[in-house]
């Protein structure tokens, strides 16, 4: 019922992933549409025209589109497009993103995977959510948030693990009947991870709408809470302690617990201590002779 | 290996030994060098540097690795010049937690610290550090939480007379020569301590500039940085005996964390059959020889469940001296068994180094659980439950 925690998250990384039935980019401009800062975006999978769409003139004006998709390896003249192909291009989002806080987008992590080395993506994206500029400066309202969109069916699971332990937030797309669900994991920096899951709706506007889980009738209650069996009534014998039996189990010393008694007993075997005696029954066979049985043995 | 360190001075001892006619010994054999301790080089031949004991077993010089629990299950504490791994649970959050301890303990036994990571400042590694806990309110700790599982507080435990009479530990300074200290996670560690305390940071992203050459050498870049700056550190500071120190010896702590991640330029989480597949096995290879050659002990945190290829984890295990995993059970479906429900994940000690032995030193119990509780983290018995080490 909260607003999702993806936006509430105060600075580091995000990463959406989607699938063919649950598209994640819709989610992604929705989520841009909530910042009210200013939106970096790189673009690499479709065009501008088409990210631009849907979107009111407010937050037009507040988004600025690098553009990758149009000539990803910068064939026409340098100058029309972002020279040095998409490394060069996150790097300059690092160092335009020094003042203020902003939100970068990136559509797609999964383009960008394709075309750099993922320990260079990884590295450049753990640059870009940690704060360059002089560490004590910056106010925790200030740093800079980075969104992902990643195609979860792209790519295998190591490069789908390298990118899952950068983010903060995972959100995780899928649905039943209709109805888009976010799996949302987050991960806080030095506690539990939590995982929720939230059902939601993108209306045409870009707006999020949150909603509760739909009921799901066809599915078999199959979490009734069975009834805990005491295993302890049907027993041959007793496992509880009457209040008497309780009070003698108490007031017994037990043999290495230290008392005064004790103490006296063992600094002075006195009057009133018993000396052990032994008493001893010769058996019918018992020979009470004291001499060495082997005597008669003619070795 | 390190216990030659035990002997005097560790590398330089075996060279050095020269028979020459002398006139008031009782042997002939005479070390070069200054004889300074002349009269107490009987007792000097035993090192003695804060924070170490020599093994029971085998005479290996030892050091804590902030654990007391951890140590009595690597049979003492982790050896001098030996690598311990821990393969990090799968969201990275109890891994930093021994990692922390292991540094905490280095700066409460007086030792110097190399801090290397990718991720974070070692600077704000450092501030995050546990406060240590003097012996009385540790065991205060110990009752609070027995007194909050049981509802009610006058029961109290029945100890065995002889064991009441036993003198209680000193509540001495901070900074003792005790070996193994506890430590108070919800606190940080007192300014000063750090401030004392001589420590080496190494953060990836400051020391490798921005430019991104692929560099046609077998190690990753980032890897032959730290190697380099690692060995630098030993020898500046003199822990492979080539200064002859007239200062008293010490231990480096060295702290890796992460190690094998992306953030460390290495490909070997990401793919299955990658090319710098042999990066990773090197730098342990090398990391090793120069801890031999060391008075120096490591920890590594590795993120193995992100590594794709098993064959690479079963190199780096072997490339490890002892090795520890952690598995956590948050997101599994051992979290709602009902035998885990006190626990928070399973540790495994996956590995225990043979030092100058033929045989192991491995305890009996294979089922290990541990906890972490508001304050402490603690590993006890799975079945018995309770039973703290």
């Amino acid at each position: 019922p909260t607003s999702c925690p993806a936006t509430g998250s105060p600075c580091g990384s995000a990463s959406s992933k989607d699938s063919v039935e649950w598209e994640g980019r819709s989610l992604l401009k929705a989520l841009v549409k909530k910042s009210w800062e200013q939106v970096h975006v790189l673009g690499c999978e479709v065009s501008e025209e088409e990210f631009r769409e849907g979107f009111d003139s407010s937050i037009n004006s507040r988004l600025v589109y690098h553009d990758l998709f149009r000539d990803p390896l910068s064939w026409s003249k340098p100058g029309k497009a972002l020279p040095g192909g998409p490394l060069e291009a996150l790097r300059a989002l690092d160092k335009r993103t020094g003042s203020g806080p902003a939100t970068i987008a990136l559509d797609s992590l999964s383009w960008l995977l394709h075309h750099l080395p993922c320990p260079i993506l990884c590295q450049t994206l753990h640059a870009l959510s940690r704060q360059d500029s002089c560490p004590g400066d910056t106010l925790p309202g200030e740093q800079v948030r980075v969104l992902g969109l990643l195609h979860e069916e792209l790519h295998g699971p190591g490069p789908l693990g390298a990118l899952s332990s950068l983010a903060q937030t995972e959100v995780t797309l899928s649905g039943t009947m209709g109805q888009a669900s976010a799996h949302i994991l987050y991960r806080r920096p030095r506690q539990r991870p939590t995982l929720q899951t939230q059902w939601f709706s993108i209306l045409p506007d870009f707006s999020l709408e949150l909603q509760v889980e739909p009921l799901l009738e066809s599915q078999p209650p199959s979490d009734l809470h069975t009834p805990s069996v005491d295993p302890t009534t049907h027993l041959t014998f007793n496992l509880h302690l009457s209040k008497k039996e309780r009070e003698a189990k108490d007031s017994l010393t037990l043999p290495f617990q230290f008392s005064s008694e004790k103490q006296q007993a063992l600094l002075r075997p006195g009057l009133g201590q018993a000396t052990s005696h032994i008493f001893y029954e010769p058996d019918a066979y018992d020979d009470l002779d004291q001499e060495d049985p082997d005597d008669d043995l003619d070795v | 290996m390190a216990a030659a360190g035990t002997c005097g001075t560790g590398t330089r001892s075996t060279g050095s030994m020269v028979a020459a006619a002398s006139t008031n010994n009782v042997t002939s054999f005479q070390r070069r060098g200054p004889r300074a301790s002349g009269a107490d080089s009987g007792c000097s031949r035993l090192v003695s540097i804060a924070g170490t004991r020599p093994s029971v077993r085998n005479g290996q010089l030892l050091v804590s690795t902030g654990l007391p629990a951890l140590d009595q299950l690597l049979g003492g504490g982790l050896a001098v010049g030996t690598v311990l791994l821990i393969e990090e649970d799968k969201y990275n959050i109890y891994s930093p937690l021994l990692f922390k301890y292991f540094l905490a303990e280095g700066i409460v036994s007086g030792h110097a610290l190399l801090v290397a990571s990718a991720k974070e400042d070692p600077a704000d590694i450092l501030q995050k550090l546990p406060a240590p806990l003097i012996d009385d309110s540790y065991k205060k700790e110990c009752d609070e939480d027995v007194c909050s599982h049981k509802m009610e507080p006058d029961i109290k435990m029945k100890i065995a007379w002889r064991y009441q009479l036993l003198p209680k530990m000193e509540a001495g300074p901070v900074s003792s020569s005790r070996f193994g200290h506890y430590y108070d996670i919800s606190k940080r560690i007192p300014q000063e301590l750090i401030e004392t305390s001589k420590w080496h940071g190494f953060f990836l992203p400051e020391k490798i500039s921005s430019a991104f050459n692929v560099e046609s050498c077998s190690l990753t870049p980032g890897y032959m940085k730290l190697l380099q700056f690692i060995q630098n550190i030993i020898y500046k500071e003199g822990f492979d005996g080539s200064n002859p120190q007239k200062k008293q010896k010490n231990i480096l702590r060295i702290g890796i964390q992460n190690l094998g991640s992306p953030l460390w330029g290495d490909d070997i989480c990401c793919t299955e059959n990658c090319d710098t597949s042999h990066s990773l096995t090197k730098f342990l290879y090398i990391l090793r020889g120069l801890l031999r050659t060391s008075l120096s002990a490591c920890i590594i945190t590795m993120p193995t469940h992100l590594i794709q290829n098993k064959a690479v984890i079963a190199r780096v295990t072997n490339l490890s001296d002892t090795v520890v995993g952690l598995e956590s059970f948050i997101g599994s479906e051992k979290e709602t068994n009902p035998l885990y429900k006190d626990y928070h994940g399973l540790i495994h000690i996956r590995q225990i180094p043979r030092l100058n032995n033929l045989i192991y030193d491995i305890s009996d119990v294979k089922d290990l659980a541990f906890k972490l509780k508001k304050k402490l983290f603690t590993i006890e018995h799975l079945q018995e439950g309770g039973l703290d080490l």
